[in-house]
């Protein structure tokens, strides 16, 4: 394993070391906690190693009804913003959820996404609670909604020389995330299910982790759900289609059939926390 | 205080990572590509010929590089034809670096012919065989005994209870993986190892080699964790021959990786266990077990006929039949782990003990109590049971029971079990103590492991019987041609058996001044750091009572030996196979309350409280470290640890991240007591303690998931997939 590490100061030049480098032989580290183990793995042997940590994006602020969180972040930081627990309920739930305190230490926002996990815990919250990327590259700056990144694992649509440099998440919608896993305190969970409600129809966003090949919105599922509050046939519709729905795989973590009968239950306690919940709170 | 503390918190110990040498090359094992299947070829040209490269050794080179060619022919270093597990060493490289070894040890070409493999003991047994199952070809052991009239028994029950329970690989994980370090100097390999048995490590590398032991010196590193996984040779007799080949020292060890697929783990087991019941009484039990022995070979197999002894339980039962097959599969071979399978098996007997208790209409206590051995009972094999605390820890969990149900600080169900043990022995130990004016020196072969059985264990033993301060004890470590034999670190056996022999060298050093002095007895003090002698209550220099030679020597040098026997069983009962009797017997009961999430089967443990007979507890703090880390580890292989193979003997989870081991986040609040007065083999009745704390943990849990859903999880771990179909078929 051997590769020279550039660590560019501005935004520009990260763009042009990246824009230079031949494809495949170079890869971008941000907290380093998930290419760490490919390059020790040898699953991947780039000549070159692009450094974000000194860019000016480990920042977090405020901006009309958006939290826009930098993308070098350490989910540390976004975890002890003491207004996320009280505006993002689920995203808090979510980043407290990522690996273990030491690991959140060095993992950021934008690394989580860029690697694109079917598991990731941040990814269906950041879905549900239509979350938008803004991206820079040689050709300049530009915002997608989030799911038109996400391809597949570890796959996404940044083209080359392209970085994320922010997340933008519009605030004060009441969120859940709810997940299930072997070892509760540090672990890759089985199943992750975010909910979040608007302020008027459509109203539930649903979307879902330990899925295949990446986390999704279950459309069908918030279509069933139609209502502030809805009542509980109408929660447990939901859930059935949830389980029906859902693109999970058996894998060493949980067989298919597990991940089904858990979306149901998930999605039950997550529906009724929301619902439940004064408003701008839930779990 | 641990004598070994300041220093590793100071990171100034040195580990078998820290292991260093003038001129030290790097060492790689090339794993076998197949589970199972024929060696054609090894084309090595390429590794060979990459930088930094100084040897690469396959089972052609051996005849080169070792007097006979190697030793036992059925423990080949290097596979010449059949192939038995996958990763199973082919090869071994030594380069300039790691990083150059490893990159060589990837660039030997191995071409192999794969044949099927066996991937686990269902698919050689789905049902409990026959007659058949003594003649199959896969069937490395069978062990067979039976006590009384069975059939009788189980024709003349209330009813009978037939369960089938199956338990999962749990892995190693001591911090520090294999590692040493070989250099040959002439006709002499010198090894340096993280191990728990330097002696062990010695026979089997000479066997291994070839060459008679007094031509192996192995000398222990300081350890980072020995659960059983380091108690005899692994890697050193690859790091010799590389040695040997490359002309200087090197060092070899696993990466984490490896140590999950070479670094023994302990593998599946299905059990069968059948029990009548009349009138409230267990009158008849049968235990049918497969134990998955990976590529165990034949003859070495130990486990089974250990395990079965656990597997009936620490209770009087009229009538008992045990009986056990042990099955090669291609896994790697089966290793010894924390009380080898004592833990799966007290989750199968005291599950089982629950549902008789339930079917019966009896609290689960009140069931154990009245069948739980007592001094003077027989085992099934008929040996003797010796002072035994099980009762009086069954009446302490009981008690405590019902202070959390009035406390109600839980919310989920509780439950209880049992777990026995006993000392182990080895093969005896022996130690050298010299009193000098500078104190008391203790001289053996063994490195601290971790536990605290030796710098704290051996030490207090020393301060019990002389009342001498810590500070007045010191430990010295030498290599196998210069220490004393031990037979090592394991079964709980330092502090019984080594401590042992301790006792016995201080108190001749103690008779032999007391004669010179004329007098019954004396004592030891130790005061402005110097070893004196209290004769007639007056402290005097030691050296008064020192010969000439003794005081250039440096004081007075005594042996101490304890060969430890173990009581005997009844040979009459035997049917087939070897079983093992006991030294002692070590009661521990294990107390636990835990919450289930009806609905995702998740269960979290709210609080766990334990029960341990210790026949003399020497060093308390210590005992309670080891009954907390016990727990901790019972309760990772209750509900979160396993090997998960899959076909081809393929490992599917190779490291922390899938292997979960708990962390600090899923330990509970713990509770523990130690009973005394049970008197046990070890010094002053001492018991071990190293092993029984984890054995009745998975139990106790189980126990409490029934308690809280009326459903048993007949599977380890009890992950929470597995606890949701119990609850609800999925």
């Amino acid at each position: 394993m051997a590769f020279s590490l550039a660590s560019p100061r501005t935004p520009a030049a990260a763009i042009r070391l990246l824009a230079d480098a031949p494809r495949g032989d170079v890869e971008v580290l941000a907290g380093g906690t998930d290419l760490l183990l490919d390059l020790d793995a040898g699953r991947v042997a780039p000549s070159r190693l692009i450094a974000l940590g000194r860019l000016p994006w480990r920042t977090l602020r405020r901006s009309g009804g958006d939290l826009v969180i930098g993308a070098t972040l350490p989910l540390a930081d976004l975890e002890r913003d003491p207004r996320l627990p009280r505006d993002l309920p689920g995203l808090f739930r979510a980043v407290r959820a990522v690996g273990s305190v030491a690991l959140r230490h060095r993992a950021t926002i934008g690394g989580n996404i860029a690697r694109a996990s079917p598991a990731s815990d941040l990814l269906p919250v950041l879905l549900a609670l239509d979350a938008r990327v803004r991206l820079l590259g040689p050709s300049g700056a530009r915002e997608l909604p989030l799911p038109a990144l996400l391809r597949g694992p570890r796959e996404t649509s940044l083209t080359p020389g392209e970085l994320i440099s922010h997340v933008v998440v519009p605030v004060r919608r009441p969120s859940a995330y709810l997940w299930q896993r072997v070892r509760p305190s540090n672990d890759i969970s089985q199943v992750g299910i975010a909910v979040a409600r608007r302020e008027r129809a459509p109203y539930w966003a649903v979307a879902l982790g330990g899925v295949w090949p990446v986390p999704v919105r279950l459309p069908s599922v918030e279509t069933i759900l139609d209502a502030p509050v809805p009542g509980d046939a109408q929660v447990e519709r939901a859930a059935q289609e949830a389980a029906l729905r859902a693109p999970f795989v058996t894998d060493k973590r949980a067989t298919e059939t597990y991940r089904r009968r858990l979306v149901a239950i998930l999605l039950r306690r997550a529906v009724h926390a929301v619902a439940g919940a004064p408003q701008g709170r839930s779990r | 205080m641990r004598t070994d503390a300041p220093a590793k918190v100071r990171g100034a110990l040195q580990y078998g990572a820290d292991l260093e040498a003038e001129g030290m090359l790097w060492g790689a094992l090339v794993p076998s590509p197949v589970a199972h299947g024929r060696l054609v070829a090894i084309d090595a040209a390429a590794a060979r010929a990459m930088t930094g490269v100084r040897a690469v050794v396959t089972g052609e080179d051996l005849d080169r590089l070792l007097p006979k060619g190697g030793g036992d022919p059925a423990r080949r270093m290097f596979p010449s034809d059949e192939l038995t597990y996958r990763h199973q060493p082919v090869a071994a490289v030594a380069a300039d670096s790691l990083a150059a070894a490893r990159a060589a040890a990837a660039a030997v070409r191995v071409t192999a012919q794969e044949l099927s493999s066996v991937d686990g003991i269902e698919e050689i047994f789905p049902d409990w065989p026959g007659d058949e199952g003594r003649r199959s070809p896969h069937v490395v052991a069978h062990v067979h005994a039976r006590r009384g009239d069975l059939e009788g028994a189980f024709a003349s029950a209330e009813f009978v209870l037939s369960q089938i329970y199956r338990t999962s690989g749990v892995a190693q994980v001591a911090l520090e993986p294999h590692v040493c370090l070989a250099r040959v100097e002439g006709d002499r390999y010198y090894v340096r190892t993280s191990t728990q048995a330097p002696f062990a490590v010695r026979s089997d590398t000479a066997e291994i080699l070839g060459v008679p032991e007094s031509k192996v010196v192995v000398e222990g590193s300081w350890v980072g964790g020995g659960f059983g996984g380091k108690a005899s040779a692994l890697l050193e007799p690859y790091a010799v021959v590389l040695a040997a080949a490359a002309g200087r020292p090197v060092r070899l060890g696993l990466s984490y990786r490896e140590e999950f697929l070479l670094g023994r783990s302990t593998l599946p087991a299905v059990v069968r266990i059948d029990s009548s019941v009349a009138g409230g009484t267990i009158t008849g039990r049968r235990v049918r077990l497969l134990l998955d022995a990976g590529a165990m070979l034949p003859g070495r197999d130990f486990a089974t006929g250990f395990a079965i002894g656990f597997l009936a339980g620490p209770y009087r039962i009229g009538a008992v039949e045990l009986e056990g097959y042990a099955v090669r599969t291609h896994k790697p071979p089966f290793g010894a782990h924390r009380a080898p399978f004592a833990p799966q098996c007290a989750f199968v007997v005291e599950s089982h003990m629950d549902a008789i208790a339930r079917r019966a209409g009896i609290d689960p206590i009140d069931l154990r109590l009245a069948h739980a051995w007592q001094e003077g009972d027989e085992t099934p094999l008929g040996q003797r049971v010796g002072p035994f605390g099980l009762r009086a820890a069954l009446e302490r969990a009981a008690k405590r029971r019902s202070e959390w149900r009035a406390d109600g600080r839980g919310t989920g169900g509780i439950g209880v079990a049992c777990g026995f043990w006993s000392t182990g022995t080895g093969a005896g130990g022996e130690v050298s103590v010299t009193l000098s004016r500078t104190g008391v020196r203790i001289v053996e072969g063994e490195r601290e492991i971790g536990s605290g059985s030796v710098v704290r264990g051996l030490v207090a033993v020393v301060e019990r019987l002389t009342g001498l301060p810590p500070a007045a004890v010191r430990l010295e470590y030498r290599a196998t041609d210069a220490a004393p034999f031990d037979s090592g670190v394991f079964g709980s056996r330092t502090v019984g058996a080594l401590g042992r022999a301790v006792e016995t060298a201080v108190r001749t050093a103690l008779a032999t001044l007391a004669e010179r002095a004329g007098v019954p007895e004396v004592g030891l003090v130790y005061e402005a750091k110097e070893l004196r002698v209290r004769v007639r209550g007056r402290a005097r220099p030691l050296a008064t009572w020192l010969t000439a030679a003794e005081r250039k020597d440096g004081g007075l040098t005594v042996r101490g030996r304890h060969y430890g026997r173990s009581g005997a069983f009844d040979a009459g009962r035997v049917l087939d196979g070897e079983f093992y009797a006991y030294t002692d017997f070590t009661a521990s009961v294990a107390l636990a309350q835990a919450a289930v999430d009806p609905e995702t089967g998740a269960v979290r443990p709210e609080r766990v409280a334990e029960f341990l007979d210790v026949g003399v507890a020497l060093d308390p703090e210590m005992i309670r470290s080891q009954m907390e880390g016990g727990i901790a580890m019972g309760l990772g292989e209750a509900l979160t640890e396993e090997t998960l193979w899959a076909a081809s003997g393929r490992l599917g989870n190779p490291g922390l991240l899938d292997y979960r081991v708990p962390t600090l986040g899923e330990i509970p609040p713990l509770e523990t007591e130690t009973i005394e007065g049970y008197r046990g083999a070890g010094p002053f009745g001492a018991k071990g303690v190293g092993e029984p704390p984890i054995i009745p943990v998975p139990g106790a849990i189980a126990n409490a998931v029934l308690d809280a859903t009326d459903a048993q999880v007949p599977e380890l771990p009890m992950t929470p997939e597995r606890v949701a179909r119990a609850l609800k078929p999925l």
